[in-house]
């Protein structure tokens, strides 16, 4: 089973209340399955749970062999509202796609 | 035709306020670097700021100030290296004061700091378009300024150029813009320049991992070179670390520092321009090496945006507790429960209650390998109206060590006030900026 972290990297940020995510991808093939794979209705339930049920919107780029995840409301009262512990939990998010399988 | 002559070096020096000092003294000592931009003032780290300058208007400013500079200042002034940084925070005038009253304490004379004021528009607060309520105690609204001033004080020759909420491309890109061929394609490379160096080790190395070789070891992280970037007249750059530092820059690493926190790619907004970042060129010329080029302009916002800081009524408290060997993660869960019903007076969105080492980052999809682990914690947050209220966890979690599931261990607890920052935009002629300059 492939993962999307053996095909990828990622990383998390997040501006007041939104989460943006992106993966970068090792080369052509894994960008086009990665691109095919992740929609933004996969990536939305892929999420449930861990953030509010809130629209994905995705920037697909070709020319960087990436792609973008922007989810706005994610982050109810921005990173210093929020209930976990510590600060920045966020700044991991973007593991929740890279563990996620993404091909048999 | 662009012309691809070499103008300037520029590196990054520190990516938040609390970042290694090290790093931009090693690069200003290496003679190599005309100028390092030193990004030290996050959304969060504003707010002190703002809460000194209350007690006392000389303060407010990056309380690092003279750690970060005493080191710094020499190396730089002797090689004729600008310092371009925003850690003026809540005050950037005292802090340039600062800056020149530490360079006559170390007999070095002549040097030009300059002030960049004007992101403070508490004042305009009535004029400014906010997203939320900034009900409740509106302590601060620091607009995000771009180049002009920055720029203008590069060009009268200051040696080190303090800032306050600035965009952090600006503080490179108004150090290049002079240098640079004058179109509006050469300031968009500068800015996605600025926002590629703007976060120091995240562009060398740091805070990635990717499949294959090439992994960083403790020792590289230790002393991870932070970036340096040879810049050319129309505005394309040549990025690396200096010789000899470790670090990973390579189409990877830069893409994933490019994209960081843009939301857009195709329309990322900087106070100058809207920048297209969508069809960069990163090509790999040496091994720790890259060339990037193709960041085009897509406009020009009619608005800057304002960081508005909230005090809400109230508090967050925020407590741990532990359980160890065979069974600990059986007693988590129980105290865990125990908890939520001894606080089942609190509306489940104010309370959360979850298991450190099991699901307490990504809450279902941080899933455990196993239900043997050695040690776990328990973690209960939750917010309160009235801070008087806040105690009441912190009670009931040392509660659990005499009436609850065995041997709960290693408490923690905290109290948080309730800041909220809410996001807003204001007319840019309404943002007034101005330089003012100190001598030592």
């Amino acid at each position: 089973m492939t993962l999307v972290r053996d095909i990828a990297c990622g990383r998390s940020g997040d501006k007041a209340d939104t989460l943006d995510l992106t993966l970068v991808a090792i080369g052509e093939d894994e960008y086009r399955l990665l691109a095919q794979v992740l929609t933004a209705e996969r990536v939305r339930d892929r999420l449930a749970g861990m953030i509010p049920a809130k629209d994905v919107e995705v920037y697909p780029l070709p020319a960087l062999r990436a792609l973008k995840f922007v989810i706005r409301g994610a982050l109810p009262g921005g990173v210093y509202a929020s209930l976990r512990p510590g600060l920045h939990w966020q700044k991991a998010a973007t593991y929740a796609l890279l563990d996620m399988p993404v091909a048999q | 035709m662009t012309e691809r002559r070499f103008v300037r070096t520029i590196a990054g020096g520190a990516g938040f306020a609390g970042d290694r000092i090290d790093p931009a003294v090693r690069l200003a000592a290496s003679g190599r670097v005309n100028a390092i931009g030193l990004e030290c003032l996050a959304e969060r780290t504003l707010v002190p700021g703002l809460r000194a300058r209350r007690l006392d208007p000389s303060r407010g400013a990056d309380p690092r100030i003279a750690r970060r500079m005493t080191p710094l200042l020499g190396p730089a002034v002797a090689n004729r290296c600008r310092i371009i940084t925003n850690f003026g925070a809540a005050n950037p005038a005292a802090a340039a004061a600062q800056v020149a009253a530490l360079a006559r304490s170390q007999g070095l004379q002549r040097v030009r700091v300059a002030a960049v004021t004007g992101d403070d528009v508490l004042h305009l607060t009535r004029q400014i378009r906010w997203d939320g309520s900034v009900d409740g105690d509106l302590i601060g609204a620091h607009a995000y300024i771009g180049t002009d001033a920055i720029a203008a004080a590069a060009q009268e020759g200051a040696d080190v150029i303090v800032t306050g909420r600035a965009a952090d491309s600006a503080l490179f890109a108004g150090d290049l813009l002079p240098h640079l061929d004058g179109s509006d394609d050469a300031l968009a490379g500068a800015i996605m320049l600025g926002h590629l160096l703007e976060c120091s080790g995240q562009l060398t190395g740091g805070n990635f991992e990717a499949p294959g070789p090439g992994a960083l070891t403790a020792a590289d992280y230790a002393c991870l070179g932070f970036p340096v970037a040879d810049v050319m007249r129309d505005g394309t750059a040549e990025i690396g670390v200096l010789d000899g530092s470790p670090g990973r820059i390579d189409r990877l690493t830069t893409t994933l520092q490019l994209l960081y926190e843009v939301h857009n790619p195709g329309a990322y907004i900087t106070p100058d321009l809207i920048v297209d970042f969508s069809n960069v060129l990163i090509e790999e010329i040496g091994p720790q090496r890259v060339r990037v080029s193709g960041a085009r302009p897509a406009g020009r916002p009619a608005d800057f945006k304002v960081s508005g800081f909230v005090d809400r009524p109230g508090a967050v408290a925020d407590v741990e507790f532990g359980f160890v060997g065979i069974g600990a993660l059986d007693r988590a869960r129980i105290a865990a429960d125990t908890i939520r019903l001894r606080l089942s007076d609190i509306a489940d969105e104010d309370i959360r209650v979850d298991l450190v080492g099991v699901n307490s980052v990504l809450g279902p999809l941080s899933a455990p390998g196993s239900d043997r682990i050695a040690e776990v914690r328990v973690h209960v947050s939750a917010r309160f109206d009235d801070a008087a209220n806040a105690g009441v966890v912190e009670d009931e979690a040392f509660g659990l060590s005499l009436s609850g599931p065995a041997a709960a261990c290693s408490f923690r607890s905290e109290t948080r006030p309730r800041l909220e920052i809410v996001n807003g935009f204001v007319a840019r002629e309404l943002v007034e900026t101005t330089v003012e300059w100190q001598l030592s």
